[in-house]
C-alpha cells in the first residue's frame, strides 16, 4: 500500500503533463484548428451555440487570457465535454468514443492478455523441456511468426478463413441483421466477428511473448536458486513454476505493461483491416477526415490509457518483486 | 588410469591413525549419527532424530565396492573411474573430470582444493547428480549408501535427496529465490520431504535456524534483506532440513567477508561434529580446507593428484602442485613471511593431456613425466607424480615470485612512526635475504633478488622516470551517505550476525568514513585493512579523486580534492591512479590490450605514433607481459585473470602516476596468481618511487607489500602503525579478530 502511494504522485504528474500537452498542441498549430473544425461542421448542419463554445474551449479560439482558457479546458475535460464530431455529425465526441471503447477493450484487451498468458506458459514449457521436440517446434515457429508482418497475417486470415472458406465474417463488429443489445443473437454475432481480428493479434503477439519468456527462463534456469531447489529434491513442478517461472516472468511483466498500454491505441491496423468499430478505426477515420475535435479527444484517451496501464503494471510489479517494494 | 583398487583402499584405510576431533573413530555407519544427534542439545528435540538416523544393517553395495580391502566399514559414498565432460554446442568437448576414484566415510570431513577451473565443482555436482547439459557423466559410477546414483531416474533421485545428500552452493548469495520469503523456502522443503506443514513446519524451520545461529524473525524476510553471511546460514539450514548423510559445500565462504567467512566455517565444523553428517568441502583456498577438514584432496586438471590427511599435507606435501599451492599461504604474523606463486595457469581441459598435466608448470619434470603418472600409495595417502616421494625443493624459477619480508628488516620500521624507515628496511630486503630468513619448507627468500627466467625479470634493471615527490595528505576526512531503506550485507559496517535491524533500517545518514587522517609519503606503501563495509573502498575512491569528501581535506601538492572542479580532475588523475578489484570488469571486452593502454598514454601523456608505441611496449614489459608485441594485440578474454590485472596496472601506469590506489587488486584472483601481482606492485614502488595505497582484507598480502598499516572499523581508524608491529602485536580487539579469522594451516 505504501508502495502504491509512493507511485501515485508520478501518475498524477504525468497525467497532468499529458492533459496540458493536449491543450497546448492545437493552440500551437498553424491556423486555428477550431475555426477549421467549425467551418467543416457548419457544412454538415446547424451548430448550436453551446456546441460551438465547446469546440472553441477545446481547440482554442483566443477568448480571454491563456490561463482562463486553460481553466475552461480543464473544466470541459472534467465534464467530458469534447465538442461534437464532424465525421459522426451531430454526435458529441464523448458519445462516439464511449461507443467505440468497449469494442476495443473487449477485442484487443482480451486477445492481448490471452497472447501473453499462452505465450508465456508455452515459453516456460519450452525452456523447461529445452531441446525437446516441443521446444524446437515452438522456437522455430515463433521466430517465423514474429518475423511475419502483422498486417500480412491479418490479410492472410481474412482471405483464407473469411473470403475463401467463408467461416467467419470479414468486416465489422456484428452482423447488420442484428441490433446491438444484451441478447444471445447479438453476442454470438459479435463473437463470430471478433474471431479473425482476435486471431491476428494473438498470432502476432504470442510468438514474441513465447520467445521472450523462453529466453528469460533459460537465464533463470542457470541461477543458483534453481539448482539449489533441485538439489533439495523439490518436485519438478514447484521448481519450474515457483522458482524458475516466477522469476522469469519479471522482465516480461514490464513489457506486458507496455502492451496493455497500447491496447487502446495500438490496434489501428487490425481494426481498419477488419472494419472493426473500435478506437483504432475511429482514429483512422478522424485522421482521414481531419476531424480535429475527435482526434484531440482520442489522443487524450490513448495517452491516459497508456499511463494508467503503466501505473497498474508498476503496482503489479511491486507485488511480484519484493526487491522493488520498500 | 588413476588409482587401482589397492591404492584407493589405502586412501580410505588411513582412518586408523587418529583423525583428531570430530571423527567418531570408524565404528560403522549406524553408530555415527546417533550420538551426535543427542549431542545437539540446543533445542533440537523436535527434529526427529536430526540428520543421520540409525540405518538398518550395513548397506548392501551393488557390485564390489571399488576395492576397499582394509576398510573396517563401508564408505558412505564412493566413486570409481568417474569421467565427466562438457559438450557445449559449437565448442570443443571439455574433459572436466578424468577417471576419479574416491570414497568418503560416514561422519568424516573431506576437503577438495585446486585452482579454479580444475573441475572441483563439476566433481561435486557429479557426485550429487546435479550436472545439467551440456555436462554428462561418460564413465564410472557413484555409489551412495549402497545405491548407484548415476543410474537413478529423476523421480527416485528426488526422494533420495531426503536423508541422502545435500548441497550448499557457492556462498549462498544467489541460492535463495529472490521473490520467496525464507519461510517459503523452508515450507517447500519440509512439505516435500517431511510432510510437515503450517505451524509445525514453521516450528521445525525455527529450530533449524537456531542451529545456524539465526533468529526466528529471519523467516519473514526476503533473501535480499539478509546479509551474505546470513543467507549462507539459511542455505545451510535448508540443507540440514533434508537430514542429509552427506553435505557437499561448494566454495561455501568464497564471496563472504573475512570475519563472516570464519564464523560460517566454524558453524559448518560444529554442525558436522554435532550432527554427524559427512562433508565434502570444496574450496580454492587450501588454508581454509586444511584448517577444517580431516582429509584433503588436491585436484588438478580433472584428476585428484594428492590425497592426504590435512596435517600431513600441510607438513610435507608430496605433489609439486600441492607444495606450490601451500606456498601461496602464510602466517602474516610470523617473523619471516614468504609468498609463493605458480607461473602459468591450469591447462585447457579440451585438449587431451600428454603425460602429466602439471608438467608445463612443474619445475621438477623429467623425461618420465611424458607418461601419465600413476596414483601411488605413500604412507596413508596417495599421490599422482612420477617422482614422489622425492623431497620437494622449490626451485629458482618459482622463487621469482617469492616476496620476502623478514622480521629483521621490519625492525627498522618499528622504530619509526612515519613509514620512511620501513621503506628503507624494505629496500634493504629486496637486495638480499634478511637475517635468519629460512624457515618453512618452501621458498628461499634470497630469490627476491634474482628472479631469473621470470617474465618480469627483464625490466628490473630499467627504471621509470622519477616524479616530483609529493605526499598525499588526508586530514579529518569524512564521507556521509544517505542510506536507502535497505540493509544489505555491506551497509553500515555490520558484517554478519546480529539480526535486530535486519532490512528495516530507517533512511538515515551513514558515516562510511569518519574522520580519517593519514599521510602517504612518496615511495611509501600504506595498507588499509578491515572487514567489508568498514569504509576502505570509500576512502580509496576519495583519495583517487573519484568522490569528494563530505568534510576534511585531501591534498596532493597544490591539488585539493575537496574543492576541485571537474575540469581539474584529469590533472589529479594523472597523478593518482586507481586499480580496481575486478580485473574482468575493468577492461572493455572489444578493445585490445594495446588500444586500452595506448588510449591512456594518449590522454595522459599526449604521446603519438612511434613514441606511443615504444612506451606501450615498455609498459607491457614493466608489468611482465612479454613478448609485448604479442600481448598488445590480445583481447581481454584471451587473457587470464592475472594477466588482465597486469594490463589494468599497466594502464594505470600510463599516466605516470605518483600515487597508485589499489583496491583489493588480488582478491578476485586465484592464490597462485597473487604473488606475481603483489610482487609487481612492490617492485613498482621501489623502482619508480610511486606511492601505494593498498586496500585489502587479506593481512598476509598487506604484510608483504606495505610498510604502514591502518585498520579501519566502521569508518574509523582503530589502529595504525608499522605493518609488522601492528600485525604481530595488535592492540585493538578488532585487529585481533581479523588476525584470528585467518585459517591456520597445519
Ligand atoms: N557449462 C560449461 N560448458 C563448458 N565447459 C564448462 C562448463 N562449466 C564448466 N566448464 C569447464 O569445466 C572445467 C571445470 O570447471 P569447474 O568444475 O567449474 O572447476 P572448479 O570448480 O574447479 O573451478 C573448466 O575447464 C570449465 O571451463
Ligand atoms: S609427474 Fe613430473 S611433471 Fe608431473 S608433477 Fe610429478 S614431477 Fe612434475
Ligand atoms: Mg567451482
Amino acid at each position: 500500500m505504501r508502495y502504491a502511494l509512493r507511485r501515485l504522485p508520478v501518475l498524477v504528474v504525468t497525467l497532468w503533463a499529458a492533459i496540458t500537452l493536449n491543450f497546448v498542441l492545437p493552440r500551437m498549430m498553424p491556423g486555428t484548428p477550431a475555426d477549421a473544425a467549425l467551418g467543416k461542421i457548419a457544412g454538415q448542419g446547424p451548430v448550436t451555440a453551446s456546441q460551438r463554445r465547446a469546440i472553441e474551449v477545446m481547440l482554442g479560439v483566443p477568448h480571454g487570457s491563456l490561463l482562463s482558457q486553460y481553466w475552461q479546458y480543464l473544466k470541459a475535460i472534467a465534464e467530458g465535454n469534447f465538442g461534437i464530431s464532424y465525421t459522426y455529425f451531430p454526435e458529441p465526441v464523448s458519445k462516439v468514443i464511449g461507443a467505440a471503447l468497449p469494442w476495443t477493450l473487449a477485442l484487443v484487451g482480451t486477445s492481448t492478455v490471452l497472447a501473453f498468458t499462452t505465450g508465456a506458459l508455452l515459453g516456460v514449457l519450452a525452456a523447461w523441456r529445452r531441446g525437446s521436440r516441443l521446444d524446437s517446434v515452438a522456437t522455430v515457429g515463433c521466430t517465423f511468426m514474429t518475423a511475419f508482418p502483422y498486417f500480412w497475417t491479418a490479410l492472410l486470415l481474412l482471405y483464407a478463413l473469411g473470403f475463401v472458406l467463408g467461416w467467419f465474417p470479414i468486416r465489422g463488429g456484428y452482423s447488420s441483421s442484428v441490433s446491438p443489445g444484451w441478447d444471445w443473437t447479438f453476442a454470438a454475432s459479435a463473437l463470430r466477428h471478433s474471431v479473425l481480428p482476435a486471431f491476428t493479434i494473438l498470432i502476432s503477439g504470442l510468438g514474441g511473448w513465447l520467445l521472450g519468456m523462453r529466453n528469460n527462463m533459460m537465464g533463470v534456469l542457470g541461477e543458483d536458486y534453481v539448482t539449489f531447489a533441485e538439489a533439495n529434491g523439490l518436485p519438478a513442478r514447484t521448481v519450474a513454476l515457483r522458482y524458475a517461472a516466477r522469476n522469469a516472468v519479471l522482465p516480461s511483466a514490464t513489457a506486458f505493461g507496455m502492451a496493455l498500454g497500447m491496447v487502446v491505441g495500438g490496434s489501428l491496423l487490425t481494426e481498419v483491416v477488419f472494419g472493426y468499430p473500435g478506437i483504432g478505426y475511429l482514429l483512422y477515420n478522424a485522421v482521414v477526415n481531419e476531424d480535429y475535435p475527435l482526434m484531440q479527444a482520442l489522443f487524450l484517451v490513448i495517452t491516459v490509457s497508456v499511463l494508467l496501464a503503466n501505473f497498474v503494471v508498476d503496482l503489479l510489479y511491486g507485488f511480484l518483486d519484493p526487491r522493488v517494494r520498500r | 588410469m588413476a588409482g587401482t583398487p589397492g591404492e584407493l583402499g589405502a586412501a580410505g584405510g588411513r582412518r586408523g591413525d587418529g583423525v583428531g576431533g570430530s571423527a567418531p573413530g570408524g565404528s560403522g555407519a549406524p553408530g555415527v549419527g546417533a550420538p551426535g544427534t543427542d549431542g545437539t542439545s540446543s533445542g533440537s528435540g523436535g527434529r526427529d532424530g536430526a540428520v543421520a538416523d540409525p540405518q538398518p544393517a550395513a548397506p548392501v553395495v551393488e557390485g564390489e565396492p571399488g576395492g576397499h580391502p582394509q576398510r573396517t566399514q563401508q564408505p558412505l559414498l564412493f566413486a570409481s573411474g568417474l569421467d565427466v565432460v562438457y559438450e557445449p554446442a559449437g565448442a570443443p568437448v571439455v574433459h572436466a573430470v578424468r577417471g576419479v576414484d574416491l570414497s568418503i566415510d560416514p561422519g568424516e570431513m573431506v576437503g577438495l582444493v585446486g585452482e579454479s577451473g580444475c573441475g572441483k565443482s563439476t566433481l561435486g555436482y557429479a557426485l550429487t547428480r546435479l550436472l545439467r547439459p551440456p555436462a554428462r557423466i561418460t564413465a564410472g559410477r557413484v555409489v551412495f549408501d549402497g545405491r548407484d546414483v548415476t543410474a537413478l531416474d529423476q523421480g527416485r533421485l528426488r526422494t533420495m535427496r531426503h536423508r541422502g545428500f545435500a548441497v550448499v552452493l557457492q556462498s549462498g548469495m544467489n541460492a535463495l529465490n529472490p521473490v520467496r520469503t525464507i519461510d517459503g523456502h523452508f515450507a517447500d522443503v519440509l512439505r516435500t520431504h517431511r510432510r510437515v506443514r503450517g505451524a509445525a513446519a514453521r516450528q521445525v524451520a525455527e529450530e533449524l535456524l537456531g542451529h545456524v545461529e539465526l533468529a526466528p524473525t529471519v523467516l519473514d524476510r526476503f533473501p535480499h534483506e539478509l546479509s551474505g553471511g546470513m543467507r549462507q546460514r539459511v542455505v545451510i539450514a535448508l540443507a540440514l532440513a533434508l537430514q542429509p548423510k552427506l553435505v557437499v559445500f561448494d566454495e561455501p565462504t568464497t564471496a563472504l567477508d573475512v570475519l563472516v567467512q570464519r564464523a560460517v566455517m566454524d558453524t559448518i565444523a560444529r554442525l558436522q561434529a554435532e550432527v554427524g553428517f559427512s562433508a565434502l568441502v570444496i574450496s580454492h583456498d587450501l588454508g581454509l580446507v586444511l584448517g577444517t577438514a580431516d582429509r584433503a584432496w588436491v585436484m588438478y586438471a580433472g584428476r585428484i593428484v594428492e590425497r592426504r590427511e590435512s596435517a600431513a599435507l600441510a607438513g610435507a606435501p608430496l605433489h609439486p602442485y600441492s607444495a606450490a599451492l601451500l606456498a601461496c599461504h602464510g602466517d602474516p604474523t610470523a617473523d619471516n613471511v614468504q609468498l609463493g606463486g605458480i607461473p602459468g595457469s591450469p591447462p585447457d581441459l579440451s585438449v587431451p593431456p600428454q603425460g602429466c598435466s602439471f608438467a608445463p608448470r612443474c619445475w621438477m619434470k623429467e623425461p618420465v613425466c611424458r607418461n601419465d603418472p600413476p596414483e601411488r600409495v605413500i604412507g596413508t595417502g596417495t599421490v599422482a607424480c612420477h617422482l614422489a616421494p622425492r623431497k620437494l625443493v622449490v626451485p629458482r624459477a618459482l622463487e621469482a615470485t617469492v616476496l620476502a619480508s623478514t622480521a629483521g628488516g621490519m625492525g627498522v620500521g618499528q622504530n619509526s612512526t612515519d613509514g620512511t624507515a620501513t621503506y628503507d628496511g624494505r629496500a634493504a630486503l629486496s637486495a638480499g635475504p634478511g637475517p635468519g630468513a629460512s624457515d618453512g619448507p618452501a621458498l628461499s627468500p634470497g630469490a627476491a633478488a634474482a628472479p631469473d627466467g621470470a617474465a618480469w625479470a627483464v625490466r628490473r634493471r630499467r627504471s621509470l622516470e622519477r616524479v616530483e615527490p609529493e605526499a598525499l595528505v588526508l586530514q579529518d576526512v569524512v564521507k556521509q551517505f544517505r542510506t536507502a531503506r535497505r540493509t544489505g550485507g555491506r551497509a553500515g559496517g555490520r558484517a554478519d550476525g546480529a539480526w535486530p535491524g535486519v532490512g528495516r533500517a530507517r533512511s538515515s545518514t551513514v558515516r562510511a568514513v569518519d574522520g580519517v587522517s593519514l599521510s602517504l609519503e612518496p615511495g611509501h606503501a600504506v595498507g588499509l585493512v578491515g572487514a567489508s563495509g568498514s569504509g576502505k573502498t570509500t576512502l580509496g575512491r576519495m583519495m583517487a579523486g573519484m568522490d569528494r569528501p563530505s568534510s576534511g581535506t585531501i591534498r596532493l601538492g597544490g591539488l585539493r580534492v575537496e574543492t576541485m572542479r571537474s575540469r581539474d580532475l584529469p590533472r589529479y588523475w594523472q597523478r593518482v591512479q586507481m586499480v580496481f578489484q575486478d580485473p574482468y570488469a575493468g577492461l572493455n571486452p572489444v578493445h585490445t590490450v594495446g588500444y586500452a593502454i595506448g588510449r591512456a598514454l594518449r590522454n595522459h601523456q599526449r604521446l603519438r605514433d612511434d613514441r606511443l608505441r615504444s612506451e606501450l611496449h615498455r609498459l607491457l614489459e614493466v608489468v611482465g607481459l612479454t613478448p609485448s608485441g604479442q600481448f598488445s594485440a590480445k583481447l581481454p578474454h584471451q587473457l587470464s585473470g592475472g594477466q588482465r590485472q597486469r594490463v589494468v596496472i599497466a594502464r594505470a601506469l600510463a599516466a605516470k602516476p605518483q600515487v597508485l590506489v589499489a583496491d583489493e587488486p588480488v582478491s578476485m584472483l586465484d592464490v597462485s596468481l597473487r604473488a606475481g601481482i603483489l610482487r609487481l606492485l612492490d617492485e613498482l614502488r621501489r623502482d619508480t618511487g610511486v606511492s601505494l595505497l593498498y586496500i585489502t582484507h587479506d593481512l598476509l598480502s598487506a604484510r608483504l607489500v606495505t610498510d604502514h598499516l591502518l585498520v579501519l572499523q566502521k569508518g574509523r581508524v582503530v589502529e595504525s602503525g608499522p605493518t609488522a608491529s601492528v600485525l604481530r602485536s595488535p592492540s585493538h580487539s578488532y585487529t585481533k579478530q581479523l588476525i584470528e579469522a585467518i585459517p591456520v594451516v597445519a
